[in-house]
């Protein structure tokens, strides 16, 4: 909101801009704390809040912001309707974020039995749309092949040694499907053990795959993600990127019994972020993890070795697969099982291999 | 039912034994027997007690003589530790008592059990259905025993077809009179936690035990049926709505250090409820069939369970003490009244006040 050396008179135009934009950002804060009356404006009150606000940075940064707001008011091009507007502005953000923390450190929040926490999941989100339109900058097509409601179950391919794609292709539904369907993936067994990722990945609506998770979610009506390949698919070396690994075909059981469609996704770029050259067997018999991966950059450059690589990706959602008009049974007829699962693979290795064709370049799609 | 229905109580003088008799005594058409080693500290108006042990070898003729209907079996040691005394008693005990009640021809047993035998695990599912195996932890003596017994059960049930066995599962129970690892876990000034560990975790209130106990008494559902309130919480909200802070250990060295505290015999058991894999991972249990085939629904939500016991708590001016403390002082001031009023009919009747030195 300076001009250039912070010394020049601004134009009427730029101060209507600056007064616009914080009555906006009023009005956005009013929204969220409806019947929060802030108190009445005074000069001095407003130096306190911003000596608040300055408490936390350090000593030469506060020097500065001082300076800065005084030559601001020593040029009076500050008008007292601005100064209202920051003054609202900086007592409702105080208001709602002393709420928030209130009333999480009093349990006045809401998890569903899984441990969906949307209050969480809106406070990552900034996060994930990063890493979604700014970092992969993923291009997802076909996502209303998938029903707006009703049980679904998503196949994906895995790969990437650290399930990014499970991160992405949730953001994918929540951002890009005209329902907004939030997108329960399946996690395997070795994720609860570890400190944190176990909470983080429950708060975001995931959940431990067993066919009995699976079932119940798809009873529920949700969409539920799984990755087939497990393990199997997330270890895979550079080498052996785009082949599908074995599929387990547990995911077919949870479909048939609840008669959900299938959806086959698949996930081009996630599978070039690491260059994945082989494994550590020693080192993951150490730690809780299933396997340590050997790559270009880990684990030689240490945690900056897992910064993945800015690669350009494509999600695509194919034909659902229909799982009904095969009788209660179904899901214990494991030749019927077998079958189901080869389609879903083929399918989905068609998709992938019509992507990387048209692909161009890893980086730039 | 037109003649007297006669239900026996095992573990009459514990707090469960206690208030499901005092219920049963409510309604007519009831003959309610108590079996305990000990009387019930408060005489119980209407209770035919009975002096006796679970093992005793004649408790099948007792059940014969009385004819007996229905047998609710609540006589167990809650001890922490697996011991050879609280294992004969659980298991031994139990095993005695359901072989009696085959032989003597009763009706109906209901049992109480807990959720703690599904064990907690990385690879439990987030809702545990009553056929899941059970894999509890093996080095807490009570969800060892239940274990062993409910595995008993397992067999037994098949055996004798015509006896309606009931098995009811709790999750943590809390309340202002019970003395479990739950209420123990929120009782202490602190509560520890795993750091990045933030496991669901379901609770019923003491007074919702009850009233289940004597649903399955007036009903009949032979099965196993977990029972809990509506509502699962990350255990960070439960320990919050309770008001308790918490104390973060990063998890290996909380196991490392309750490994080298129990053997030397210290432990944390007060601290943590059952062990530090329950408050580690998941183990929620289904309430399906508790609602549709039990038909029975608590009366209070997980939430204002808590708060009820979190405002009871904050109530006494002091942190509390174990519970086990105040009963027995309890049941010495009932003694030292007793021993007064006999002294003060023997001696002189203005001589009570000086008395205690």
């Amino acid at each position: 909101m300076m001009s250039d050396d912070g010394r020049a008179v601004p134009d009427e135009r730029r101060l209507r801009q600056l007064r616009s934009e914080v009555d906006r950002l009023a009005r956005r804060i009013q929204r969220l704390a409806p019947d929060y009356q802030p108190p009445a404006f005074s000069p001095r009150r407003l130096i306190k809040l911003v000596e608040q606000g300055l408490d936390g940075l350090p000593p030469e940064l506060q020097l500065d912001s001082v300076d800065r707001l005084r030559q601001a008011i020593d040029q009076g091009w500050l008008q007292p309707e601005t100064w209202k507007g920051m003054w609202y502005m900086l007592n409702y953000t105080l208001q709602y974020n002393a709420g928030l923390v209130k009333r999480r450190l009093t349990g006045e929040y809401e998890a569903d039995p899984w441990g969906l926490d949307w209050e969480f999941l809106d406070l990552v989100r900034p996060f994930l749309t990063f890493l979604y339109k700014g970092y992969w900058r993923v291009e997802a097509a076909g996502v209303d092949r998938i029903p707006v409601e009703g049980p679904v179950l998503l196949a994906a391919n895995h790969s990437g040694q650290v399930p990014w794609d499970a991160i992405m292709l949730t953001t994918a539904t929540l951002t890009e499907h005209p329902a907004q369907r939030l997108a329960r993936v399946l996690y395997p067994a070795w994720v609860p053990k570890l400190p944190f990722l176990s909470v983080w990945l429950a708060r975001m609506g995931q959940a431990l795959a067993t066919v009995e998770n699976g079932t119940r979610l798809l009873e529920q009506g949700d969409l539920v993600a799984t990755f087939p390949e497990g393990d199997d698919g997330l270890t895979k070396t550079f080498r052996n990127r785009y082949r599908l690994a074995r599929f387990d075909p547990g995911f077919v059981q949870m479909a048939l019994s609840q008669q959900a469609p299938i959806v086959p996704v698949s996930i081009v770029g996630a599978e070039e972020t690491y260059i994945t050259l082989g494994h550590a067997p020693v080192l993951s018999r150490i730690s809780d993890l299933p396997h340590v991966p050997v790559t270009l950059t880990f684990p030689w450059l240490g945690l900056l070795g897992l910064v993945p690589l800015p690669t350009k990706w494509f999600i695509d959602f194919g034909e659902p697969i229909v799982t009904d008009g095969f009788g209660p049974d179904a899901s214990s007829n494991l030749v019927l099982v077998a079958q189901l699962a080869d389609r879903v693979r083929n399918s989905l290795q068609s998709l992938m291999d019509d992507r990387l064709v048209r692909r161009r370049s890893v980086f730039l799609g | 039912m037109a003649e007297e229905r006669t239900v026996l109580v095992t573990g009459v003088a514990s707090l469960w034994g206690t208030r499901v008799a005092a219920q049963l005594l409510d309604r007519a058409g009831l003959h309610v027997i108590g079996l305990d080693v000990e009387a019930p500290r408060e005489e119980i108006q209407g209770l035919d007690y009975i002096q006796a042990d679970i093992r005793n070898p004649l408790l099948a003729d007792l059940f014969e003589a009385d004819r007996v209907d229905t047998v609710c079996h609540l006589a167990f040691a809650e001890t922490a530790r697996p011991g050879p005394a609280a294992c004969d008693l659980n298991v031994k005990g139990t095993v005695h008592l359901l072989e009696a009640c085959a032989e003597a021809g009763v009706r109906k047993v209901v049992l109480k059990s807990s959720m703690a035998v599904y064990g907690a695990h990385a690879d439990n599912p987030a809702l545990l259905t009553e056929d899941h195996s059970l894999r509890g932890s093996r080095r807490y003596g009570y969800a060892r025993d239940l274990v062993d017994v409910e595995k008993f059960c397992a067999g037994f049930r098949h055996r004798v077809p015509s006896l309606s066995l009931t098995i009811l599962r709790f999750s943590s129970i809390l309340g202002p009179g019970a003395d479990t690892p739950m209420t123990r876990f929120l009782s202490a000034s602190w509560t520890p936690s795993l750091v990045g560990f933030d496991p669901m975790m379901q609770v019923i209130h003491e007074d919702d035990v009850v009233r289940a106990l004597v649903h399955a008494i007036d009903h009949d559902a032979p099965g196993v049926f977990n029972v809990a309130a509506e509502g699962v919480m990350p255990l960070n909200r439960l320990r919050a709505l309770a008001g308790k802070p918490r104390l973060a250990v990063a998890h290996p060295l909380a196991y490392w250090t309750t490994r080298m505290l129990g053997a030397s015999g210290l432990g944390l058991r007060r601290y943590v409820p059952v062990e530090l894999d329950y408050i580690r991972y998941p183990w929620v249990g289904d309430l399906r069939r508790m609602r549709e085939e039990l038909g029975f629904q608590p009366l209070l939500g997980a939430e204002e369970t808590v708060r009820d016991f979190a405002a009871r708590h904050r109530g006494s001016p002091y942190p509390s003490e174990p519970s086990w403390l105040s009963r027995d002082e309890e049941r010495l001031r009932g003694i030292i009244d007793v021993r007064r009023h006999g002294r003060s009919q023997q001696g002189t009747p203005g001589s009570t006040q000086e008395e205690g030195g």
